[in-house]
């Protein structure tokens, strides 16, 4: 067998990754510095120039503002639904198995028609919600006209498409969990609710732990809801930061600050993975 | 006992019904014309369909979208496979910087690449090319990982004796490993199947032209055309969106157990 031939086992996808995926991340950082517009037959280097305009541009805050706004309502609800659901379906029965598969659902269904359906969902006159609220004898809500809900509905949309996917994970976990350890607490006497907290919880924190990263880094990806269903409006209430990376690149023509919002958003994201790790890196090592 | 369990069940079908009654009742809505939606009745019609294939193209869509989803599942397992196949049973140089690469890729926010994935198609002449939408799409850190990982658990005795029946690398991969691994590769093939046939922001940045539409893209525009308050003909979206997501419900009934098992199994060890 020849020395060279774990090499080309591996040749392909390691060109396929270098081409597509690290090249890029070098190009992105040489961009940042450069001033383009798709057009120009040059590329002037512009220093930071790119960073400072991005830093003096009101859409940038607003749109970091909103994704962290998105991030922090929306984390918390799926991670307490989720668990709270887990908890009631992590046994074996087909009623549980039939509740499961119809959550999962969503979360293997196309975004482009979840946004769809949900913008019919969510149509002022024709729409499933404010039908329901006429029936109740109130009033319709403009849910994708009014800046202050907009955000809010995209935030239960996603949530709906997602928490299949937490429950999940949450499953696995709590499955994972030695039977004897909540047999010995509620020989302790231990409440229900208490074994929850006192021995569920904690026990659980590695899958937690993994849910949370996974769904912020999850929350300033999102992008295909937002360019479907509102294209950042309205009034910018609802431009998250890969919109607007979009948008600077591909509707605006200005490659080097879009490369500069691409490269904070990648510094953003890895640190964010790190930061998370180290500060529950104390609980995460739980053992029974 | 048996009349408890059969009333629990059918409250979870109802919870289940309720949760998804949003997509449920967008299928039904295909089905009824405008006039008749926009009236408060119901009048069955298949024209929706007829009007999102004839004057839409939703037909060509789907076949764009099945060909580029089915290659990439296609060449990205075979990819994926090979190199999985070397770093679970060759001891070679560089190896470990080689699979730390690969699995660093799954921490690495794809949308950091776009403008440059974008530039170095509009290079080499394949945007708005099949080629375009899918080469970007092959490798697959995850899957690569993942089979990797499956791999380690297979006995090498096995390996060792089709070694000394005189079988070649590739022969011990195509007789022995993948047959093996079978479950495993084909969870990933779903898993890369899916990604892809939902995926949006690519295909919108590399194709222009309507030839080349995704369902997704198609979906998306056919939505876009009138998306403020005005009159949309709801029901036609309906259509266009059930044609979107029907493969995927078909799919998901016939192995819904491979999937989420592929799903946990990344997520939990």
């Amino acid at each position: 067998m020849s020395k060279l031939t774990p090499y080309l086992l591996v040749a392909p996808l390691v060109a396929f990754i270098a081409i597509f995926t690290y090249v890029p991340i070098v190009s992105s950082v040489d961009l940042s510095f450069r001033s383009w517009n798709f057009m120009s037959p040059e590329m002037p280097f512009v220093g930071f120039s790119n960073y400072a305009r991005l830093f003096a541009w009101d859409d940038f805050w607003d749109s970091l503002k909103v994704t962290t706004i998105f991030a922090v309502i929306s984390v918390p609800i799926r991670l307490v639904l989720a668990l709270a659901i887990a908890s009631y379906l992590k046994r074996e029965t087909l009623s549980s198995r039939v509740l499961r598969g119809a959550m999962f659902l969503p979360t293997i269904t196309s975004t482009v028609s979840i946004a769809v359906v949900f913008s019919w969902v969510f149509s002022t006159d024709y729409g499933l919600a404010n039908g329901l609220l006429t029936a109740m004898g109130l009033g319709k809500v403009p849910w994708l006209q009014d800046p202050s809900v907009t955000l809010l509905v995209l935030i239960f949309i996603n949530t709906w498409k997602q928490l299949g996917y937490d429950v999940i994970i949450y499953i696995a976990g709590l499955q994972a969990v030695p039977q004897e350890l909540y047999d010995a607490a509620a020989m302790d006497g231990g409440r229900r609710f208490q074994v929850f907290r006192r021995v569920t919880v904690p026990l659980i924190m590695p899958t937690t732990y993994f849910l949370l990263v996974i769904s912020v880094i999850e929350a300033f990806q999102i992008f295909t809801i937002i360019n479907v269903m509102t294209r950042g409006g309205p009034a910018g209430a609802t431009d998250m930061l890969v919109h607007l990376l979009y948008r600077t690149g591909f509707v605006l023509f200005d490659i080097g600050t879009g490369s500069a919002l691409a490269i904070i958003l990648f510094v953003l994201l890895i640190g964010l993975a790190l930061v998370k790790a180290r500060a529950l890196g104390a609980k995460v090592h739980y053992e029974a | 006992m048996k009349l408890r369990q059969n009333a629990t069940t059918a409250l979870a079908l109802v919870a289940g019904l309720l949760f998804l009654s949003p997509v449920l009742y967008s299928i039904w809505m295909s089905f009824q014309t405008a006039q008749s939606y926009y009236r408060g009745g119901f009048e069955f019609s298949l024209g929706n369909y007829g009007t999102a294939v004839t004057k839409f193209n939703f037909a060509r869509y789907l076949v764009n979208s099945i060909i580029v989803s089915g290659m990439v599942t296609l060449v990205g397992l075979a990819v994926s496979t090979t190199a999985a196949f070397a770093f679970a049973r060759f001891d070679f140089k560089g190896r470990d910087l080689l699979f730390g690469i690969t699995v660093a890729t799954l921490m690495i926010p794809s949308h950091i690449t776009l403008i440059p994935n974008y530039l170095t198609l509009a290079r080499v002449g394949l945007l708005d090319t099949y080629a375009g939408l899918i080469l970007p799409a092959i490798s697959n850190g995850f899957a690569a990982f993942f089979l990797r990982q499956y791999i380690r658990g297979i006995p090498r005795a096995l390996d060792e004796a089709a070694y000394m029946d005189g079988a070649r690398p590739l022969q011990v991969l195509w007789r022995v490993i993948v047959p093996i691994s079978r479950p495993a590769i084909f969870s990933m093939g779903l898993y890369i199947f899916l990604g892809e046939w939902n995926n949006y922001i690519w295909p919108l940045v590399a194709v222009g032209k309507e030839d080349l539409y995704t369902l997704q893209l198609g979906l998306a525009r056919l939505y876009s055309v009138n998306p403020g308050e005005g009159l949309i003909d709801w029901p036609l979206v309906m259509a266009a969106s059930t044609i979107t997501i029907l493969p995927v419900l078909f799919g998901f009934f016939l192995v819904e157990r491979h999937l989420v098992r592929g799903i946990t199994m990344g997520a939990v060890k």
